[in-house]
């Protein structure tokens, strides 16, 4: 009934993330995109320090229109580099927060997922998806339970 | 009368490179419009080009020639990252800005109460020595300087409903009390002016709007801003700087204009002309570049003109 309770950030996000470095193209972000089923990859310096985070939101946001000029130049705009649209210094969980506490964070921030670190070091990416497949484990024994 | 259409085969000549927003096909489509059926009593007038002593009124000469210098002899240069020029440019900024002055002398001669160019390049974000944002020279108030200077008057409105705010002629108006600027425009967006507190000598009316605002919006800030201003203001000539690029389709910005907007709009300002400006009202093209929407949109406008000419 409440094996929820016991799960923390370690035991459901993803170990060693696909990341991307600050001089990463937008347009190889694009491309990465396209291949891979997520929402946002973390921009990692020397050692894996996480740097920032760069969303499908962020790199639309470089496209859209703005004072600097009349027409966005979408070719040039291709050409910037992930550091000039991420989010710097986001918001992040340590590995052995509980799941109920990130369920929280997801809902009272509206991100997708999280970057999970130690001491500033990235360890991981914890999803929306990955609370839902915990969730639904942690009540499939109820089902069937005393 | 009829309403006089100014425009010119070079304005056409203008190529601003392949997909460029701001290009030939916008003046096609604004041509077609108005050669279709219902246009048949417009008087049409090929645009002369500006003199140096028109556009130099506005501009210092050292940017007429500057700007002019660098018109390419091949292929396309870029005055900055949106304003690129070909060889058919320099030509095509003059008789833009000529016909702008020429619809003043017309209208200001009796020749007609109202007018419209059908020009580009459009003027209003070129300031008196800085091109930008796909501008030359600023059109209408080389215009406004011309009624000014050449017909004695002392009163011109400027009334501007082009998406973008007209940072280059509030830059020209900004100590001129014989000129008012009244723009209402999308905010934020590029230029990035146009703010409220923007009043220069109390002759700027700035009516920023927000993403999505459409006919409600318009009309209101028309309604309780920029008519009082404009009737308390009591200008002898309007000028239009008639941009289309608020409509709901256009693909640069964000606002929900609609055709009849602009026709209610047009109404508007006829109106006050009638009552204060004998009528006389110039017209001249800025922006719009969804092509559907702008020929829908001029027919509209150039629609009313005709009812009041």
């Amino acid at each position: 009934m409440f094996e929820f309770l016991q799960y923390r950030v370690e035991d459901v996000m993803t170990p060693d993330p696909v990341t991307v470095t600050p001089q990463t193209r937008l347009r190889e972000l694009e491309a990465l995109f396209e291949s891979h089923d997520f929402n946002g990859v973390p921009v990692v310096g020397d050692d894996h320090h996480l740097l920032g985070v760069v969303t499908k939101y962020d790199l639309l946001r470089a496209f859209g229109l703005s004072t600097q000029s009349i027409v966005p130049h979408y070719d040039d705009i291709m050409e910037q580099t992930a550091e000039s649209v991420m989010t710097a210094d986001p918001i992040t969980v340590t590995p052995d927060l509980p799941l109920s506490r990130l369920l929280q964070l997801l809902l009272d921030r509206h991100n997708k997922s999280f970057p999970v670190t130690r001491e500033g070091r990235l360890l991981g990416i914890v999803a929306r998806e990955d609370v839902l497949k915990a969730l639904r484990r942690a009540t499939q024994h109820g089902e069937v339970g005393p | 009368m009829s309403t006089l259409i100014y425009s010119h085969a070079a304005c056409s000549r203008h190529d601003t490179g392949p997909g460029h927003p701001e290009s030939a096909a916008r003046l096609s489509a604004v041509l077609e419009a108005l050669k279709g059926p219902g246009f048949e009593g417009l008087a049409w007038r090929e645009a002369p080009e500006a003199s140096m002593e028109q556009l130099t009124r506005l501009h210092p000469l050292d940017y007429v020639e500057r700007v002019l210098a660098a018109v390419p002899a091949r292929g396309h240069v870029a005055l900055d990252g949106d304003t690129v020029l070909s060889p058919g440019s320099g030509e095509a900024a003059l008789r833009a800005a000529g016909a702008a002055c020429a619809a003043v002398d017309a209208v200001l001669g009796g020749e007609a109460r109202t007018a419209f160019c059908a020009t580009r390049p459009p003027g209003h974000h070129a300031e008196p020595a800085i091109s930008m944002g796909f501008c030359m020279f600023n059109n209408a108030a080389v215009a406004a300087f011309h009624a000014l200077a050449a017909h004695g008057l002392t009163r011109v409105a400027v009334i501007d409903f082009d998406v973008h705010h007209g940072n280059g002629t509030q830059a020209a108006f900004l100590d001129r009390p014989d000129c008012q600027y009244l723009s209402s425009h999308q905010s934020p967006l590029y230029p990035g002016t146009g703010h409220r507190s923007e009043q220069g000598v109390g002759n700027i009316v700035n009516v920023p709007l927000a993403a999505s605002s459409g006919s409600a919006e318009i009309r209101y800030a028309w309604s309780k801003q920029l008519e009082p201003a404009l009737r308390e203001f009591a200008p002898e000539l309007i000028i239009v700087s008639a941009g289309f690029d608020a409509h709901y389709m256009d693909p640069l910005a964000g606002l929900n204009f609609t055709e009849d907007d602009y026709r209610w709009l047009t109404r508007k300002i006829l109106a006050v002309a009638a009552d204060c400006a004998g009528g006389r009202v110039v017209s001249m093209l800025e922006g719009g570049y969804n092509l559907e929407a702008l020929g829908s949109c001029v027919a509209v406008h150039v629609q009313e003109l005709q009812g009041a000419a």
